[in-house]
């Protein structure tokens, strides 16, 4: 598929000019003016891989986070428009997270930094040449000595070894840093097995998953790939269904997708790891181990974490009955003062229950910089003058460490700071040079994520602005200053880059070094099996892993954790209008920030949704409107990260507080996001949630369904089940309204075999597995991606009018008894394509119709914006553009991420899913080309291709062959408001629960 | 009659065109285009009379599509592959201009600004004759496809006797769309092409 076949010619779009002719065709407005003089401005030199009307797809690698997916970038016309899952990477095997997606709002960001900026005597930012900008930073090296330092946020590969080498020659200190360095986890595997990295887990081989605060469908080390994992362990397909227990202080969306909550006390999930393992290691705890677990009763571990004894019995009891389980920890949500303690537990508990080796796969070596220990020696080198020009990459220090850390005030102090990066974020703006590097979507680069995967990136299209490679940026100082630099001698960072792979060739043993390298960038990279995981055993350390009761960070009532964004992530996604529209999967709150507290702490406190509290805490103040969350703790409250930026661009500044404010310096090898006390109290002052939540509960509608592993196991239907539990599957209708309804069921069928629908046609439609689904949404960015939907921003969404065609919906279950708190079920909600629908008739311009092959179709150019149709809606999937939203979503240069294949909609016009509508037809039209029909999956809808956990299935249900008409024959299926006979063309295959324990 | 066919081979900056002459004996670097007499394209006297919008070069189909024969899809290369029927680069032209002048002053005038647009890395920006509404997709090969490589007239007009292209047909009405998918029974399906 990735039109890799030609990598070289980069040079030569240097000639090219956009063809204005159709990348100008998506931008305007469906407006029925064609008097404008147009023009068509041809290239000057064809590209020879540019079809115009055809898709060019790059492979290449994403760097949102350090997890390091495979990426294929579709580009039209000279520009990226989407970003998929590539599927032969390893690491993420053709899915894509939200985050991952939203790369391309990166690229076209309109805060990118434009040209090279120097400060001013005045203070201010100015703009000046490249050649300017090079021999200053030049200038300054040489007279520093060995006085420079570099901070970097890249990831392993050539160019972070290029950059120590680099660093190295002038003698300076080179630090790898990003905010989530995984330092728990590194310090507990040298403590427990003397190895200093970061395992891979093989969540899909799990029977049994016991996560200590890992949030690893979010943010944990490698979110897609743990997610495909989990929903092949956890969800239902004839077999059994792994068990998932979350243990921690709040539920996060990895949380909520458990089977069961053990709410701990804050900080001390250790104690029960360590009871667990001890449970599994019965009398017989393995040698070298001593008698190190044998304090850590279940009783001691009740005590501790306030979960009964008899829970923790049970859990540990069916951990060890499951083989292989896995235990993971190390979330930033649990990274407390005490988070090396409780990783170091949790791999004993793996070591006893002999996961390590099978589900723990030490040897892949997971991606992670130097932590905040090599922080922590930068920050005393910079204490002690040693720090003369500071130069830094990618990184934002100042925003995403607590300010109590000082970081602000002693860069002030570095004589000379260079920032390379693509936005003028808060480390940025107190530079003196800032030289804008690159995106991955602009620059050769490779990755190496994990041992045997070597990943690509490619320039896929001519970079946006005036900037450089970071590579080219290190080339050209180097030219330019000599000296100790002068060694580095590449033509460009390119060149240099294929240089290695030449001797990646040649150590191969491969006969053609231009063919290796074009399969290389072809399949994406370079990927070798898996190793096989390397053997561990216990060091002396593990007899040391103990617990130490929590200690907290202040006296006052509540603590507080601050946790990753499933979407913003540290902070560095908030500039994307994508990530922050799309709605946080818990709370549903999209825009700005928010305090979650307990419905019990909001009782006692009198608190209510939106009324803004204080925190303080003993190094800060913040306030944010209150959030009630019934998966939080009582004695917690909890934020989000990554709001309350006072730099990075106009989409991030002034959204919400940054959470970090309240926590102290860090303190040891890592920032403690969870160790601090923070008393809350009113302000009495009110904000309006912006939520995208409607009714959180079912109310009897059977909406998002659900049956017990055993009438799953039994194949039994959702109705068989109902009845055989004896409880009523949903408010039946009564005898005589089911009649009725019978009879004009029957008529709108046999109308529904009149006309054109009789002939042989496609009829497209899906299928959602509900016990695949965790609630995460990347189906939902890939919607606004593929479909040019609108993002709107806060003010709009208060009013409700939020346009996303496809969304999550959270409902609350309650449990059987009311101590217990509800658990979630998620349900992707959709244009459901109904078969009889109620949008059709009501329309008076026939703009909403049913089209030939099944599809609920809406004709922008005839909708007159009656909003009938949306009224009469039962899945209220219809969107309705109440305002210019085209002229304010894509602020220049983002309106170059439009799909040219889809209508831009204008004011006035009632939108919704199409089911992908222009696929559909670009599929349809390539077939016919070549005179043939469509085969089953040679295409596929943007929420069925993103979704990491597999479970939307999109195809032709009139081909008995496809893998949808299968799925629907699936026991579990059923149609959402399937009483109101509405003949949806989705089918949702209903959740499979384990059964609750007492 | 004799038919030309243009093969470029080896198309780079340099931009050499081969010229073969088919059907007779090859001719070398520098071919003499004599046209036969019956379709020479008329000399242009008044080109304010013309109709249609007025070009930054007076390209003229009626020379290069009618006089000389090219087909459409020698210039217009992607139009039975994609959507876009695909406009030349200033490359193709000069495949053939970097060693064709012109024959009278008038041709001369504008292939000097074609080689100056070339030489200065200036694409020449076209007026656009034909624009469909943003919100209809017209797919071009499938309709090459079903009518033929010479169906391009059925909605364009005979462009190869027009000095300058002009609008035949108001190709952004419907009608003229329905019209012809009434006739030969296909589709009237809205999102075949609204969407």
């Amino acid at each position: 598929m990735p039109d890799a076949d030609r990598p070289a010619g980069m040079d030569r779009r240097k000639f090219l000019t956009v063809l204005g002719a159709t990348s100008g065709g998506a931008l305007a407005l469906s407006g029925c003016s064609t008097s404008r003089v147009e023009k068509l401005v041809p290239y000057l030199v064809q590209s020879e891989d540019q079809i115009p009307g055809i898709p060019t797809w790059y492979a290449s690698t994403c760097t949102e986070c350090e997890a390091g997916c495979g990426v294929h970038v579709r580009t039209r016309e000279g520009r990226a428009v989407k970003l998929e899952g590539n599927p032969e990477h390893p690491v993420n095997q053709g899915k894509l997270c939200s985050r991952g997606q939203a790369a391309l709002q990166g690229l076209y960001n309109p805060g990118r930094v434009k040209t090279p900026l120097a400060r001013k005597p005045d203070g201010s930012f100015g703009p000046i040449t490249w050649d300017d900008a090079i021999a200053r930073l030049a200038g300054k090296l040489a007279p520093a000595g060995g006085k420079v330092a570099v901070l970097s946020g890249a990831g392993p590969g050539s160019f972070s070894d290029f950059l120590a080498e680099w660093t190295a020659a002038l003698g300076g200190k080179l630090v790898r840093w990003t905010p989530f360095d995984h330092e728990p986890v590194r310090a507990a595997n040298r403590q427990v097995f003397g190895l200093d990295q970061l395992p891979a887990h093989d969540f899909a081989n799990a029977k049994y998953i016991l996560s200590f605060g890992a949030d690893f469908l979010e943010s944990w080390l490698s979110p897609t790939e743990n997610q495909r994992g989990f929903a092949e362990a956890h969800g239902f397909s004839d077999g059994d269904v792994a068990k998932f227990v979350y243990v921690g202080a709040r539920r996060d969306l990895t949380g909520l997708n458990a089977d069961e909550w053990l709410s701990v006390k804050p900080g001390t999930e250790a104690a029960l790891a360590l009871a667990v393992a001890n449970v599994v290691a019965g009398g017989n705890p393995p040698a070298g181990l001593g008698s190190a677990l044998a304090q850590f009763t279940p009783a001691f571990a009740a005590q501790e974490t306030g979960v009964p004894a008899a829970v923790i019995e049970r859990v540990a009891r069916e951990f060890a009955a499951a083989k292989p389980g896995l235990a993971v920890a190390g979330g930033i949500g649990a990274q407390h003062a005490g988070a090396t303690e409780l990783c170091a537990a949790v791999n004993l508990l793996n070591y006893v229950a002999g996961n390590v080796g099978q589900t723990v796969r030490f040897g892949a070596d997971l991606p992670a910089g130097d932590g905040y220990a090599g922080m922590a020696r930068l920050e005393a080198a910079m204490d002690a003058g040693e720090v003369g020009v500071l130069l830094v990459h990618e990184a934002n220090p100042v925003y995403a460490l607590p300010r109590a850390s000082g970081f602000a005030a002693r860069l002030a102090k570095v004589p000379y700071k260079v920032a390379v990066g693509l936005f003028l974020d808060e480390t940025a703006a107190a530079c003196d040079l800032v030289l804008p590097a690159h995106h991955a979507l602009e620059r050769w680069d490779d990755l190496a994520p994990r041992t045997g995967v070597r990943s690509l990136m490619q320039p896929v299209m001519e970079p946006v602005f005036d900037s450089h490679a970071p590579g080219d940026i290190l080339l050209l100082v180097a030219k330019k200053a000599g000296g100790l630099l002068g060694k580095f001698t590449d033509a460009s960072w390119e060149a240099r880059l294929r240089s290695r792979w030449q001797a990646l060739a040649a150590e191969r043993n491969a006969s053609d070094a231009g063919e290796f390298w074009r399969g290389a960038l072809q399949r994406g990279g370079l990927f070798d099996p898996a190793p096989e995981p390397t053997q561990v055993s216990l060091t002396e350390g593990a007899s040391e892993v103990t617990y130490t009761r929590p200690a907290f960070d202040g006296n006052a009532a509540l603590v507080f954790l601050a946790y990753p964004h499933p979407m913003l992530h540290d902070g560095r996604g908030t500039n994307k209008p994508w990530l922050l529209e799309n709605a946080d999967p818990v709370t549903k709150i999209t825009w700005h920030s928010w305090v979650e507290l307990a419905p019990e702490t909001a009782r006692r406190m009198n608190v209510e949704n939106g009324e803004i509290l204080r925190l303080t805490s003993p190094h800060g103040t913040i306030e944010a409107p209150a959030y009630v969350y019934p998966g939080l703790r009582p004695d917690v409250v909890a934020m989000p990260l990554g709001f309350g930026h006072t730099a990075y661009g106009a989409f991030a500044q002034g959204r919400g507080v940054n959470a970090l404010d309240l926590l102290g310096a860090p303190k040891g090898e890592y920032v403690a996001y969870a160790s601090t006390r923070v008393a809350a109290e009113k302000t009495g002052a009110w904000k309006k949630l912006a939520t995208v939540e409607g009714v959180p509960r079912q109310l009897g509608r059977g909406i998002a369904e659900a049956m017990p592993v055993a009438a799953a196991k039994q194949k039994l239907s959702l109705e068989e089940y109902h009845l055989e539990a004896h409880e009523p599957e949903h408010e039946f209708n009564p005898p005589l309204e089911v009649q009725a309804l019978k009879g004009w069921s029957e008529s709108q069928q046999r109308m529904a075999t009149k006309g054109d629908y009789t002939r042989d046609l496609p009829k497209w439609g899906m299928a959602i597995d509900l016990a695949r689904c965790t609630g995460c949404q990347a189906c939902v960015t890939a919607c606004y991606a593929e479909n040019n939907i609108p993002t709107i921003g806060e003010q709009e969404i208060l009013k409700g009018r939020e346009m996303t065609w496809m969304r999550i919906e959270r409902y609350w279950e309650d449990a059987e008894t009311p101590d217990q708190p509800p658990s979630a079920r998620f349900i992707p909600m959709l244009c459901q394509h109904c078969a009889n629908a109620p949008c059709e008739p009501v329309c008076p311009v026939y703009a909403a119709y049913h089209t030939a092959d099944g599809l609920n179709g809406q004709v922008y150019n005839r909708c007159v914006g009656t909003r009938y149709c949306a009224n009469n809606c039962p899945y209220k999937v219809r969107y309705f553009n109440w305002y210019k939203y085209n002229d304010l979503a894509w602020p220049e240069p983002l309106n170059l991420q439009l799909n040219p294949d889809v209508t831009v909609r204008a004011r006035g016009v009632m939108e919704k899913c199409t089911f992908c509508i222009q696929r559909i037809r670009a599929t349809q039209n390539q077939a016919r080309v070549e005179s043939r029909g469509i085969r089953d999956g040679e295409f596929t809808t943007a929420c069925a291709q993103a979704c990491p956990s597999d479970a939307i299935v999109f195809g032709n249900m009139m081909d008995p062959e496809s893998r949808v008409a299968a799925i629907k024959q699936d026991p579990r299926g059923y149609h959402v408001l399937e009483e109101i006979n509405t003949r949806p063309a989705i089918t949702y295959l209903a959740k499979v629960l384990h059964p609750v324990e007492a | 009659m004799r038919t030309l066919g243009f093969v470029i081979g080896g198309v780079g900056l340099s931009g050499l065109a081969v010229l073969l002459a088919l059907g007779g004996e090859t001719t070398a670097a520098q071919p003499v285009l004599t046209p036969p007499d019956s379709s020479a394209a008329p000399a242009v006297v008044d080109t304010g009379a013309l109709k249609g919008p007025r070009q930054p070069i007076f390209f003229r189909h009626d020379i290069h599509a009618g006089q000389f024969k090219i087909q459409c899809q020698y210039c217009h290369y992607s139009v039975a592959v994609s959507t876009e029927p695909g406009i030349p680069s200033i490359q193709t032209c000069m495949g053939c201009h970097l060693v064709v002048s012109g024959s009278d002053s008038g041709a001369k005038t504008e292939i000097k600004k074609l080689r100056q647009a070339w030489n200065e890395k200036k694409p020449v920006e076209w007026v656009r004759v034909h624009t469909l509404a943003r919100f209809a997709h017209f797919p071009h090969q499938r309709h090459i496809k079903a009518l033929g490589p010479s169906a391009c007239t059925t909605c364009h007009g005979d462009v190869s006797r027009m000095p300058q292209v002009f609008k035949v047909n108001n190709i952004n009405n419907m009608g003229f769309c329905v019209t012809c998918h009434l006739e030969r029974k296909v589709t009237r399906d809205c999102s075949v092409c609204h969407y």
